[in-house]
């Protein structure tokens, strides 16, 4: 078991390394399509081994009603761009104070999910098929919180442009197999400098927009650039969220066991702050 | 000396058709920037409060005004791979029209369903892939019947009926929809049976159909009328002329309605038959003009004598028209009082064309042309003549006969008005054959219904809703709106609350119960909603889960069912008092509400239009007692009419109230020129103008002589109208029909009023008429 972790985590620290090398190359030879949205997809999903924030997220309708989430967010790296693990203790609403959420990410197949529901104390595997699906009611999709393998679509580089002040990509992504998600094309344009996505547009089957994300704020916390507020507009509905990351921190050294199913019902500290 | 535009115009006869002209091009122009409003929801105003509270109720709960319902019916039943293969490729296609709210429609693909199995709880769309197996299918079967939110909805209780509910976005045609929806079906083969339903279907139908047919209708009934005085006075140009002074006042108002910016709607669309049916009136004209013509054999004073004799009851009877429409001027529904004030305008404009344009034209005419026409008005030799002469003999002879059974035809007409059923469906304004009708009985049969009302119910304060005592409260009313038999089915976030019960407790069915705390409540909420479409939860409870809307799907579109709905829910508050607020709302309502408006207000239109018309014949006849003589045949056709409505157990809708007015206007001219001729008749004998009553002999020899005479022109103006709206009765809209049978009826009982009653009256009441003279 001791073996086991120690080599994972040498997994881990050498597949951030590489990251982290990939990173500082000289930017020369421009890039491929495919080579932006990887590395965007572990600027965005794997910076550091673990990390934890506490997510403010406001669920905006159409008329101004708004509904406030309140979380705490730990993840937990087990392969950089692979498996990952992730904790989510809920502050608000209030009724649902102490209901946690674990997921367990594996590329190419479906994530496990475990719910502790307080009122019953009672901690429920729940099924997860659909990786599109909202996640804790927001315009925020499963994918969007933990991220959607970049082999999953085919990528085009289409343009360089800026987005604001910030020099970007725009890479196009076509879902290979298009039966099963909800969009049939996405533009992202990837920051040259970060490699963070300042903004991606969803269009559905109908090539109409329907999604907008923007990062709206972005922050170098412990050497790793973060977008610590972001919006998801669905603009059909006209219904948007926004998610805003504070008290974020990188490789605290959580351990993996944390990330399992007998810490739902009395998470520790580490998990809730 | 006094200027006169007849004298005038038969003087200068080519400027006025020239200036005629030039008029008529004017208005022309403002043609091109025609719009057109189709939606019937706009007799009522964006601002009216139905239309604001239905808006808020459907933003605070992401609701589409409009959905369109397409139902699959297998009758070996729908659970089998063949079908559910199509249901899965069509509502793919579906998915990609345009117009379509894609991210809410709800089939067996697309649906949430909420399920346990072996311990994993699972909130997912019912049918992701389409099962292959017999085990696979079973397992489909056992996931639909045991939700208690998918029977009746999405599938009927014999499994042989599925539906799939397709939301529209704001602003999209569900006609369009529709078609595109029936062109995606029409690919599958096999034996399945589709059927598309919904208001906005129909609604929208029925407003492009209602445009089509007044762009066919309107032109055939001109035609007919054309033919019709063809045959009446065997020359072309005058027949034309009398078509052209219609067409004239049609193009006069419209463009003045198009000038003054206002969209065509379904009510002003019938301007123009309505002014048609107005403009028949100018027979009385033309039918004195042949008579004077054969008398005098001069055509300019034949012209200038005829617009004499018939000048004042041609201007009263426009004047009562333009007034009775004027009326709806004043009523809250702005298309209505758009009506009124088109209509009345086109009046006007007839009334000033009856005496200038057409007495410009009649001197155009050969004189050898009317010769030969005016032979025939004789009469003395005229067979229609001598028929009119023996109906007001009987009533002059037998008065109190005639007056006896109408007393007692008034009687029972009274009866049937007290049966009369008030009711309006707009799916019934399509045939029954049709593919609307069938399309809503058929999903009404073997689904929840196709018509949506909504109950909001509104608690004190945030999360009021998620209190345990509040769920049972709501559960109950669902409970007890169920036993309405309109009511198909209804759901609310209380089934929601209880499924996810259910299935947390192992799927045991002692806990399809609402729980007992509020905690509980507010997880199981926050539970369906982490994986759940945000509709799902959306569409039933507010953000601050404050309010919550209970689905209450009614089985027919009727107006009443919503009533019934409504008033069921006072009687559930009222038996369980308790501090929440219960609202209605939804299409249903809304219809409701409309109907109810558009309705009554007409109906006000009318009983306002009555006392206007009856002040105006006063004025007329400067007699009181004249005035009432000449309202009882409009009196009595309009309660015969409707007595016969109530006794057919017709429902009084909106189409049959806004007719209403129309036969007011219409009814009134006939008395108006009968009475007038008549007057003008015994002042004209030298011993009536003399004597102060006049001796009965002579009462009755000039009603023979008015009826034989301008009573041809009332037969030939009720003959005209009938016979050109007669064809509305081939119509494929029920309305239509409607219309057709009720002007033809009308115009042709209240000629009959006019000529048999009148008579009879006067002759009864000559002591009371004759009183201090002649008026």
């Amino acid at each position: 078991m001791m073996v086991l972790r120690l080599r994972r985590a040498g997994w881990v620290a050498l597949g951030a390394s590489l990251a982290v090398l990939a990173l500082a190359r000289p930017v020369a030879a421009q890039p491929t399509a495919d080579e932006i949205m990887t590395k965007a997809h572990l600027a965005m999903y794997y910076a550091g081994e673990d990390m934890r924030a506490r997510v403010t997220m406001r669920l905006v309708s159409r008329d101004g009603g708004e509904r406030i989430r309140e979380l705490t967010m730990s993840r937990r790296d087990l392969k950089e761009g692979g498996e990952q693990r992730y904790f989510i203790y809920f502050h608000r609403p209030p009724d649902v104070r102490d209901m946690t959420f674990l997921v367990w990410k594996y590329p190419g197949r479906d994530d496990d999910r475990w719910l502790y529901i307080p009122a019953l104390k009672l901690v429920r595997r729940i099924a997860a098929s659909d990786k599109r699906s909202s996640f804790a009611g927001s315009d925020f999709s499963y994918e969007d919180v933990s991220g959607r393998e970049p082999e999953e679509d085919t990528h085009k580089l289409l343009r360089e442009e800026k987005a604001g002040e910030r020099s970007a990509y725009v890479v196009e992504s076509v879902p290979k197999e298009s039966g099963s998600v909800d969009f049939a094309r996405k533009l992202s344009w990837i920051d040259k400098a970060t490699w963070l996505p300042l903004k991606e547009e969803y269009y559905d089957r109908r090539g109409e927009l329907a999604r907008v994300f923007t990062g709206e704020e972005l922050k170098e916390i412990q050497g790793f650039w973060t977008v610590t507020k972001r919006i998801m507009k669905n603009v059909q509905t006209g219904h948007w969220s926004e998610a805003v990351l504070a008290d974020l921190r990188y490789n605290q050294k959580l351990s993996a066991d944390l990330f399992s199913e007998r810490y739902l019902r009395a998470p520790p500290a580490e998990l809730t702050r | 000396m006094k200027f006169s535009l007849v004298e005038f115009s038969v003087g200068h006869p080519k400027l006025v058709v020239l200036l005629t002209i030039i008029v008529t091009l004017a208005f022309m122009t403002q043609f091109p920037r025609m719009k057109t409003d189709t939606n019937p929801k706009n007799m009522l105003p964006a601002t009216s409060d139905v239309r604001v509270w239905n808006d808020e109720v459907d933003r605070t709960f992401a609701l589409y005004e409009d959905m369109i319902a397409l139902g699959i019916v297998n009758e070996k039943g729908v659970l089998n791979s063949e079908t559910l293969g199509k249901i899965s490729r069509i509502t793919d296609e579906i998915l990609k029209i345009k117009g379509v709210a894609a991210r809410d429609v709800n089939s067996f693909p697309t649906i949430t369903n909420v399920t346990s199995e072996s311990g994993l709880l699972k909130v997912a769309p019912l049918m992701p892939e389409v099962p292959k197996t017999e085990k696979e299918i079973e397992g489909l079967r056992k996931m639909l019947f045991e939700n208690p939110l998918f029977a009746n909805r999405i599938i009927s209780k014999d499994g042989k009926t599925t539906a799939i509910y397709v939301p529209l976005e704001k602003g999209a045609n569900g006609r369009d929809v529709a078609d595109r929806i029936r062109e995606i079906v029409k690919k599958e083969k096999g034996d399945e049976k589709y059927h598309i339903a919904g208001d906005p279907v129909a609604r929208d139908t029925f407003g492009a159909e209602m445009f089509k047919l007044m762009a066919i209708f309107a032109p055939i009934a001109g035609m007919v009328m054309l033919i019709v005085r063809y045959l009446m006075f065997r020359d072309l140009f005058l027949s034309v002329t009398l078509m052209m002074d219609a067409m004239i006042s049609i193009i006069w108002s419209m463009g003045l309605l198009i000038g003054l910016g206002f969209p065509i709607h379904i009510m002003s669309s019938m301007a123009p038959v309505f002014l048609m049916a107005v403009a028949t009136d100018s027979i009385h004209i033309f039918n004195e003009f042949y008579f004077r013509f054969r008398e005098s054999k001069d055509k300019k004073a034949a012209i200038i004598e005829t617009m004499q004799a018939v000048g004042r009851p041609v201007r009263y009877t426009a004047l009562a028209t333009a007034a009775g429409f004027a009326v709806l001027m004043f009523m809250n529904i702005i298309p209505v009082k758009v009506f009124g004030g088109l209509v009345a305008f086109g009046t006007v404009a007839l009334r000033i064309l009856s005496f200038s344009f057409i007495p410009a034209m009649f001197t155009f005419v050969k004189e050898k042309n009317i010769e030969r026409a005016a032979r025939g008005e004789d009469i003395s030799l005229s067979r229609a003549s001598q028929f009119l002469r023996g109906l007001a003999g009987f009533g002059a002879g037998r008065p109190t006969v005639t007056v006896f059974i109408g007393v007692v035809l008034g009687v029972a007409a009274i009866i049937g008005i007290t049966k009369i059923v008030v009711n309006n469906n707009m799916v019934e304004w399509f045939k029954e054959k049709s593919d609307i009708r069938v399309a809503d009985t058929e999903i009404n049969r073997a689904l929840g219904g196709t018509s949506t009302g909504y109950v909001v119910v509104i608690s004190k304060g945030e999360d009021g809703i998620k209190d345990p005592q509040t769920m049972r409260y709501i559960e109950g009313l669902q409970r007890h709106l169920e036993k309405l038999p309109v009511v198909g089915k209804t759901f609310s976030v209380v089934d929601y609350v209880k499924r996810i019960n259910r299935v947390l407790n192992d799927d045991n069915p002692r806990f399809d119960a609402v729980p007992e705390t509020k905690e509980a409540i507010g997880q199981y909420l926050f539970l369906f909603s982490m994986s759940a479409k945000p509709s799902d939860l959306n569409n039933v409870v507010d953000y601050p889960f404050s309010k919550a809307n209970i689905w209450v799907q009614l089985k027919t579109w009727d107006a009443r069912a919503m009533e019934e709905v409504i008033r069921a829910v006072d009687d559930y508050r009222k038996a369980r008092p308790f501090t929440l607020e219960l609202k209605p709302a939804g299409i249903a309502y809304f219809n409701l509400v409309w109907n109810h408006e558009v309705l009554w207000d007409m109906v006000k239109g009318f009983l306002m239009a009555l006392v206007v018309v009856f002040i105006i014949l006063v004025f007329n006849f400067r007699s009181f007692k004249w005035a009432v003589v000449s309202y009882v045949p409009l009196l009595f056709t309009i309660l015969l009419i409707y007595g016969v409505v109530g006794f057919s157990g017709k429902r009084f809708d909106m189409p049959i109230s806004v007719l209403s007015c129309l036969s007011l206007g219409m009814a009134v001219d006939f008395s108006i020129h009968f009475i007038s001729r008549f007057k003008q008749r015994l002042a004209e004998s030298p011993a009536g103008s003399q004597t102060v009553t006049p001796r009965s002999e002579l009462i009755t020899e000039s009603l023979l002589w008015t009826a034989a005479r301008p009573g041809k022109g009332i037969m030939r103006n009720a003959v005209l109208f009938a016979a050109s709206f007669a064809v509305m009765m081939f119509a494929p809209l029920t309305p239509y029909i409607t219309v057709g049978a009720f002007i033809v009826s009308m115009m042709m009982l209240s000629a009959l009023m006019t000529i048999i009653y009148l008579p009879a009256l006067i002759v009864l009441l000559r002591g009371w008429l004759f009183k201090g003279g002649l008026p």
